[in-house]
């Protein structure tokens, strides 16, 4: 098969842009691909011969070129002190948390790389979504203290207090139990 | 006990072995380009000590650390898959945990922290994918994995991060290769997301008419599905492969039949050869065994001949370090001893 842009050399490399939406296909040959996505071989010094490395960067640099200069500029990984212009270097993120630091100007991306930004399989087993783990660390005097709150909104004062008594007795409970387990420390009045 | 290569496998005139590789990293240490010497050390010592004892189907489990073994043990290795040309470059602390049969291992400190790697012989994909899936349970069992809700599995290139999961064919495609069919092939594969490449993977030509082929991308797609979509375009290209074959073999099959034998007889009579004919011939012997022009006394593979045959576990397996004519003699010597038989008719 031809190269869709100069219908010349063989295409070898298969281009899936997504913009707005829309899916545009391309069958390039390497040196169309090259300029497509504008990697900068020239620049860096390296030969013209086509670099799977560099035209990873140059796919993830060429999205974000004009729009995002100034945000990966001044993104950087609070964890292993990564830049984003490194990464684009190298292609290599330097620890678990540059997904995140890098997230909002990667994701695009990413899509164009994996042709999806969201994980779809395996997951550890014990692991906790942030929501679920959000969830989790509710307390019941929290849930309580919502019913309470809407109660109130709906003028259902029986209910109301009915909910803040709840909410005392566990408070009461709560407190005893720090005591407790807190061996050595001073007792305090228990109906303080 | 049986190397993976040796044990049979549907569809095994065509697909020689399946693969699976998984990626994890450990959420404590930075990835690769940023893991310091001692960091690679501390990782080392901490996946030795918590896959310690670990044991499957495929046996015991051997830890060892790469840096401490000789070059020519690391390129044969190479050249049996096991190890990737990556990590025997690499200076840093690294190490391998493989299983007895050498149909499991893990890769310590490569580009991500931790590969997992499964073979099995002929289209057998699930096996291959359900093993490295304990192995990676008991990893996780033992270890925090770097994993996020949204991106799945991390890695240190994006271009595995969500499953992690690369799966991947050894395929035998003679006629295809003899029709001069394969840049197309390897064009309209990559339209469906699958790569196909030379016998030892990226930028690596083609050796005897065996290639890899492998899923594209990671993420978004479920490992089963990720599987099974390969398996199709895999299915499809042994389908136009039996067509090529049925199709030479009514046009040429005289030609064909002697070329066959031919080759036979100079594996089983030559002196001294080198590595790219001895595969072209042994690649020709394979083709005849497996469509049936010629047949072949016991069960040892062509292919496990192949890899034994290669320059580095040739002399690993003589246990010194010789020069290249010697090399020649000693792989001539090997191949009359260790040629199959002619069944006769």
């Amino acid at each position: 098969m031809l190269c869709d842009k100069c219908h010349k050399r063989e295409a070898r490399i298969y281009c899936t842009e997504i913009v707005n939406g829309v899916k545009k296909e391309q069958y390039l040959c390497e040196e169309c691909a090259a300029e497509y996505a504008s990697f900068h071989l020239e620049a860096v010094g390296v030969s013209k011969e086509v670099n799977l490395g560099n035209l990873l960067s140059g796919l993830l640099d060429n999205v974000y070129k004009e729009e995002h200069k100034k945000l990966q500029e001044s993104v950087k990984c609070k964890e292993c002190g990564m830049t984003y212009e490194e990464f684009l270097t190298n292609g290599k993120f330097g620890c678990a948390n540059c997904y995140e630091a890098f997230g909002k100007i990667f994701d695009k991306s990413l899509l164009q790389i994996q042709g999806s930004d969201k994980h779809i399989g395996k997951i550890p087993k014990n692991f906790m979504s942030k929501t679920e783990k959000v969830i989790s660390e509710i307390t019941e005097i929290d849930k309580m203290s919502l019913k309470l709150q809407d109660a109130v909104e709906k003028e259902e004062f029986e209910e109301a207090a009915r909910l803040r008594d709840l909410i005392r007795e566990l408070r009461k409970k709560e407190a005893e139990e720090v005591v407790n387990h807190t061996p050595g420390q001073k007792e305090e009045p228990s109906n303080a | 006990m049986l190397k993976w290569f040796e044990q049979k496998g549907e569809h095994d005139d065509i697909v020689i072995s399946s693969r699976v590789r998984l990626a994890r990293n450990l959420k404590k240490y930075p990835f690769g380009v940023r893991l310091t010497e001692q960091g690679a050390n501390e990782l080392f010592e901490e996946v030795k000590a918590g896959m310690e004892h670990y044991k499957d189907v495929s046996g015991n489990y051997f830890t060892c650390k790469l840096n401490e073994l000789g070059e020519i043990d690391k390129l044969a290795m190479v050249e049996r898959h096991i190890l990737s040309p990556q990590i025997v470059n690499k200076k840093q602390c690294n190490g391998l945990i493989l299983s007895e049969d050498e149909s499991a291992g893990i890769m310590i400190n490569e580009e991500d922290h931790l590969r997992i790697q499964t073979f099995t012989g002929g289209m057998n994909m699930k096996t291959a994918f359900s093993r490295a899936n304990e192995i990676d349970d008991r990893i996780q069992e033992k270890f925090e994995i770097a994993f996020d809700e949204k991106y799945g599995y991390l890695t240190s290139c994006p271009t595995n991060v969500g499953t992690g999961l690369r799966a991947s064919y050894m395929i035998f495609l003679p006629a295809l290769s003899g029709a001069g069919k394969i840049t197309k092939l390897a064009s309209e594969v990559s339209k469906y997301g699958v790569t196909l490449r030379g016998l030892y993977g990226e930028g690596s030509k083609s050796q005897a008419d065996i290639f890899q082929i492998s899923n594209q991308k990671t993420l978004g797609t479920h490992e089963s599905d990720i599987i099974q979509s390969l398996n199709n375009i895999v299915m499809q290209v042994i389908k136009q492969e039996r067509l090529r074959r049925e199709y030479v073999l009514n046009k040429n099959y005289n030609e064909i039949e002697d070329q066959v034998y031919r080759s036979y007889g100079v594996l089983k009579y030559t002196r001294q050869i080198n590595t790219k004919d001895a595969m072209t011939l042994l690649s020709q012997v394979k083709f005849g065994a497996d469509t049936g022009i010629i047949s072949l006394e016991g069960d040892r593979s062509i292919y496990q001949m192949m890899m034994n045959i290669q320059p580095y576990g040739l002399q690993y397996g003589f246990g010194k370090n010789i020069g290249s004519v010697q090399r020649e003699r000693l792989r001539a010597e090997y191949i009359n001893k260790n040629l199959p038989e002619l069944k006769s008719r």
